[in-house]
This record gives structure tokens, sequence and C-alpha cells, in this order.
């Protein structure tokens, strides 16, 4: 067993106009999807993310607003999920409600000191 | 999930009602956009957070937290208005306040709504707002019950909220003046948001069956003020209850339109016939001349209580009506007394009845009138006549629901 980033990222901007029902209905799938690793004993942490940030380069000389403002993030966040492999990560990754908004979700496994 | 519960739910749909209600209390109508953009934010905002943690256990306090923060933010980067005034959220959110928060909400939303139902707004106009500064509902969600295009209720929402901002530069007018003035007002624009979500229209159920819920929300808001008691109030409060009571009856399994005679009525909400009750017996119209409200609550009330189509009180329903007409003449209530009068005095009489309408060429295109000749006709066994009458009330359906069912009717007649 490893631990997973997933990390949130993206989509389109048309939900910004969602009606407050729709976002209810959004969240709720969010909290279902979430819910439902918790119960498998799969979500090991999470936390949500502000949407602004900055990427500091060169030591500070160079500081942008980052490369990753595409678009309106739908729930900008991370997770630290529980899999044995890389596959298996992506497998529960694909239950996502971010992918409604065309969001995306990065997934890279954290390495253990443990060998 | 009992319907009363379903009242109370959807919570960000409510929220977002509250919320702009405290905040336009707070900064003024003149600040509208910048209140529906703040509070758009905080929903964004709780979307994100509250899908990872857990709800907070005062939402409402959380929300109006983060809204008013944009608001200020809002205004900071205008620098032009002096900031003192509003710096902080305290005496609404945190104890010890002269009015609890709860108290503070409901209050700003009863202005809000005597707001958005303001006599020199029109009818549309008053509905747009009310559905979508009080109820929350979305422009797509508007668009499918008031069956218009999203684009125009867009429109008509921005020249309905230019128009209340010209209106009302404030909402604090007295509340005992404001409130009894208008509430005549306002309740009849809680009742045509009520028939607006109560017209059967295909595919859009749900919506429907949430703005007859927001209209009843409304309605109770306004009852427990003591400037807003009423017994026309109460009335409208019970004519609600018996009408959505019968709602799950109305529509069966497959999505089809079940008349009176044929729904079950073991699925008549019981929960919401004994609100309604209550809220009846507080209209006491005994010794007044009863309103409207009333008399259509009482028609209601005794088809919610009949055991059977048949047991159904016809005779007591008819009189109802015949004292709705002699209040004030309607012919949409004439022709539906049509069939109470079929089921007291039989169809003989009943086609001599409806003849009177053959010479108006309004009701000459109504369905209803149509439908109603043909119910007349089967019950006389002319069939052929009955046919005619089905295929003309048809021909004249705007509403897919309603049509698929006189569809079925006519097959009936045809086999």
């Amino acid at each position: 067993m490893s631990n997973f980033l997933f990390l949130f990222r993206g989509g389109n901007s048309d939900w910004l106009e969602d009606s407050p029902e729709e976002m209810q209905k959004h969240m709720q799938k969010w909290g279902a999807w979430m819910g439902g690793l918790r119960e498998k004993g799969q979500l090991v942490d999470g936390l949500p993310l502000a949407k602004e940030g900055k990427v500091v380069e060169k030591a500070g000389e160079v500081i942008t607003d980052g490369p990753f403002a595409e678009g309106a993030e739908i729930v900008g966040g991370y997770l630290i999920v529980s899999a044995d492999d890389l596959a298996e990560a992506v497998a529960i990754s694909k239950g996502c409600p971010i992918f409604e908004h065309e969001g995306n979700v990065e997934v890279r496994e954290i390495l253990s000191m443990n060998i | 999930m009992s319907e009363r519960k379903a009242i109370l739910e959807n919570v960000f749909r409510h929220e977002y009602g509250k919320i702009i209600a405290v905040l336009v209390n707070r900064f003024g109508a003149s600040n509208l956009e910048k209140i529906e953009d703040a509070v758009q934010d905080a929903l964004v905002k709780a979307m994100q957070v509250w899908a990872f943690k857990e709800v907070p256990e005062n939402p409402t306090a959380w929300l109006i937290k983060v809204a008013y923060n944009k608001i200020i933010d809002a205004f900071r980067k205008e620098a032009k208005v002096v900031m003192n005034d509003f710096e902080t959220t305290d005496d609404l959110i945190d104890e010890p306040t002269t009015l609890s928060l709860k108290e503070h909400i409901s209050d700003s939303q009863l202005k809000m709504i005597f707001a958005c139902c303001h006599p020199s707004l029109s009818v549309e106009y008053q509905l747009v707002l009310s559905l979508k500064l009080i109820g929350g509902f979305g422009n797509r969600e508007i668009a499918k019950v008031l069956l218009k295009k999203e684009a125009t209720v867009a429109k008509s929402f921005t020249r309905a909220r230019a128009k209340l901002k010209e209106e009302i530069k404030t909402l604090d007018i007295p509340i005992e003046i404001g409130l009894q003035s208008r509430l005549f007002v306002v309740m009849r624009v809680i009742y045509l948001l009520f028939s607006e979500g109560y017209a059967p229209h295909s595919g859009e159920l749900i919506v429907r069956k949430d703005v007859c819920y927001e209209a009843i929300r409304l309605a109770l808001l306004l009852q427990e003020n003591k400037y807003c008691k009423h017994q026309n109030l109460d009335a409208l409060i019970a004519l609600m209850c018996f009408h959505v009571a019968r709602f799950d009856a109305r529509i069966d399994h497959k999505e089809q339109l079940v008349d009176l005679a044929h729904q079950d009525r073991s699925k008549y909400n019981q929960e919401l016939i004994n609100i309604g009750i209550f809220h009846l017996g507080s209209s006491g119209a005994i010794d007044r001349q009863p309103s409207n409200y009333y008399l259509q609550a009482m028609v209601s009330y005794y088809h919610c209580i009949a055991k059977t189509f048949e047991e159904t009180e016809w005779g007591t329903i008819l009189e109802l009506y015949d004292l709705q007409l002699q209040q004030q003449y309607s012919p949409i209530v004439q022709l539906n007394r049509i069939v109470p009068y079929l089921q007291v005095h039989g169809a003989h009489k009943a086609l001599k009845e409806i003849k009177v309408f053959e010479k108006s060429p309004h009701f000459i295109k109504n369905t209803l009138y149509h439908a109603i000749k043909a119910e007349i006709l089967t019950d006389l066994g002319r069939l052929e006549d009955a046919k005619i009458a089905l295929n003309n009330a048809i021909e004249r359906c705007a509403n897919p629901l309603q049509e698929k069912h006189l569809l079925g009717k006519l097959h009936v007649l045809t086999s």
C-alpha cells in the first residue's frame, strides 16, 4: 500500500453561474464521493485550497500567479488516498465529481521512507 | 421524506435568500448586484470547504460572514464608502444582540418580500424577483417554471432589479404600516407563485413542486409576524396545503396525470391535510364574508377528506362555487363549477348549463371547456359527440402532460 496525492484543478467557468440548488447538488456529490472513500478506509487526509496562489521561481526573482490558474477551480483542494498502486489510485480518481465540469485530478504517489 | 421536511430542505437555496435579505437590509438595495455577487461567492466557498469538511454548526452565520467580507472587499476596492459604518458583522452574528440571528433573518426576509412585491412592480417582475431573491432559484429553474427562455428570464430579472432599486431606496419602511397596507398584494403574489408551481407541465415536476413549497414557506414566514396575521393568510396557507397534499396522487408512476376520479387517495398527504385544517380553523370566516382563498380552501378540503370520488360532498362543493361566483364573477370559476354540477344534477342538466359557454369566443378556445363537455357527453352515452369534444380539447391543449391524459381518454372511447 502507498499513499497518493490527488490534486484537483481546473474546470470550465460555467458553474460559477450555477444556481444555489445546482451548487448544493454538486457539493453533495463531492461529499458522497469522499464519504465513500472514507468508508472503505482509502481516505487518509484532505483539505480545500484557495483559488489564489503564487509560484515562486529563482529564489523570489520571479513570482507569478502560477500555471494552475486554468479556468475556474471547482473544488480546489487535495486529498491523500491510500491505494495498492498508481493504477488503483487512478481508478479511484475516476469517480471524482470534478469531471462534471471538465476539471482534472493529478495523481502522484507520495514516497515513503520505509523501504 | 416528510413534506414538512421538504419545505425546509434545499439549504443552499434558502440560505441564498436569507443572506441576500440580511445584506440588502444592511447595505441597501442600491448595492444589490454587489450583494448578489458576494452571496454567490460565499456559496462557492461553502461548496469547496464544506465538501471537504463538515457543514459548520451555524451555516447561515458562516455564509453571512464570508459574504459580508466579500462586500467589504469590494467596497475597499472602490474606496468610496466610509467603512466604519459597516466594519463588523458582530452585531449581526455574535451574542449578545438585541435581535437573535433568526429573528433578524425573518425580519429582513419579510422586508424583502414586501420590497419584491412592491405595487409599482409588474406581476412578472414581482414573480421573478421573489423567486430569485427570496427563493434563491436560478434563471434556468425560473425559466422552467414560467415556461420562458433562460435568456428572457435573465433580461427580465435585470430590468426588474433596476426598477426595484429605483423604487426602493431602502428596505427600512416602518414595518407596521408597510406590512398591513401591502399584505394583500403580497398574498396575491404568493398565490400566483403557487399557481405557477401547481399547473402540471411535463418534465419539470420537481422544480414545480419546489415552487409550491416556496410559496407555502413564504406564507408561513408572513404568518409568524404579528403585523401580518390575517384570516385570509390562514385561508391561503390552508388552500396551498390541501392542494400540495394531493400532489403525489395527481401523477402516477409513469409520470401521467391522474384525474380526480382515479386518484389513489391513500397517497394524499395526511400531515399536510392536518396543517391545512389547522389554518382553516384559524381563518374563521363564520361571521365575516369569507374570502376567495377561504372558499377555494374549503373546496380543496372536501376533496382531500372524501373517501372516494363518489362519496365526495359534491352538493357542498357546488354551493362553495356559487358563493365564489356571487362574490366575484369569474368565467373560469363558472366553468369549473360544471364539474360538481354534473355530479349533483346529472348529465342532462349539466349539458344545458355548459351551453352558456358555447357563445363565448374565449371558451371555444379553452381546453378545459371541451374536456368537461366530453365528460358530460360520455355520461349521456353520446360517444361520437364526446369524441369530437375530446378531439377539440386535444387540439387546443398546450400542455403535453394534459394532452397525453386526454389522448388516453380518447383511446378508451374509441376502443
